[in-house]
């Protein structure tokens, strides 16, 4: 009996120790930033024709900042999408 | 040979929800590899609110929200400062520190939307984080989009890292575009097969000449 109660307790102390973890956690990350992109993200990928861009995935470009690769120009770091407005910098994103 | 570095790690994958063509590429290409991905798009209209802190803390929300375990020293910051109701944000610098920290041991991909909407005062506060996390972390990398006039910055700032690449829509994306909006009609009997046709054909030739 004395032993059920103990792996009770256990169990219990389990619950409480994961629920305080995850709750931290979210406690934490809604500290970091009360902003909420995924929002965004969805109304956008609702709103993308598949297909369209996909081009961009082959570029020189693409492909060397994905990799890390270092290019004429940069070290493959960091790459700007540039274009006027309405050509779909945003979806390509 | 970063490849080769990226194709042996596990994998972290932050934002599977995550929008557009890039995020979702680098989210299923992240699915083999322990990559972090993590996105902001700026507004015109939240110009005020999107200061450097503001984007940054948004994107170390989503590269710890991935993470098992939330690093130590954010722990101690939050308990530090942030039980108390509106409690002490991270300022800048602490932001960049654990950003470099978690993107030093874990390649990050960070993807920032319309640089152009954000303020110029901020902007160039943005760009000097931004560089100063790739300067420290072999594993981070950053997607910038905007209109051609902020190139120069982007060049200044991240000087020698960034490649710029020009957007226009190809014909075949239009007549995809094209196709699917008509898929989507919703007075499909007032649509016969020449008058697609001539859609299809019209519409590409004359973006592609403006």
């Amino acid at each position: 009996m004395s032993q059920y109660n103990i792996q009770d307790n256990v169990n219990c102390f389990n619950v409480w120790n994961n629920y305080t973890v995850a709750d931290e956690k979210s406690n934490i990350l809604a500290w970091l930033s009360p902003l909420e992109p995924r929002i965004r993200h969805h109304d956008i990928r609702t709103r993308r024709v598949d297909g369209v861009g996909e081009w961009f995935l082959q570029t020189e470009e693409y492909r060397n900042w994905f990799g890390g690769i270092r290019g004429s120009e940069s070290d493959g770091s960091a790459l700007f999408c540039c274009g006027g407005p309405g050509v779909g910098k945003t979806y390509i994103r | 040979m970063r490849e080769k570095v990226l194709e042996e790690r596990k994998v972290l994958l932050i934002s599977c929800d995550a929008s557009s063509l890039v995020i979702d590429t680098l989210c299923k290409q992240a699915m083999r590899e322990d990559a972090a991905v993590a996105c902001f798009y700026l507004d015109f209209a939240a110009r005020e609110e999107q200061s450097p802190a503001a984007i940054l803390g948004s994107v170390l929300k989503q590269v710890v929200g991935g993470l098992d375990d939330v690093p130590e020293k954010i722990v101690k910051a939050f308990r530090d400062r942030g039980k108390v109701i509106g409690g002490q944000r991270l300022a800048l610098g602490e932001i960049v520190e654990f950003l470099r920290d978690i993107s030093s041991s874990r390649c990050t991909f960070i993807c920032i939307d319309a640089l152009d909407e954000c303020p110029a005062r901020h902007r160039a506060g943005l760009l000097d984080s931004l560089n100063q996390i790739l300067q420290k972390s072999p594993g981070a990398r950053i997607f910038l989009t905007g209109r051609p006039h902020v190139g120069g910055e982007v060049e200044r700032h991240p000087a020698g890292r960034a490649a710029t690449r020009s957007i226009t829509p190809t014909k075949g994306d239009i007549v995809i575009f094209l196709r699917a909006k008509l898929r989507e009609d919703t007075m499909p009997d007032a649509m016969d097969e020449s008058l697609e046709q001539e859609i299809i054909q019209n519409i590409p030739e004359a973006v592609s000449e403006m």
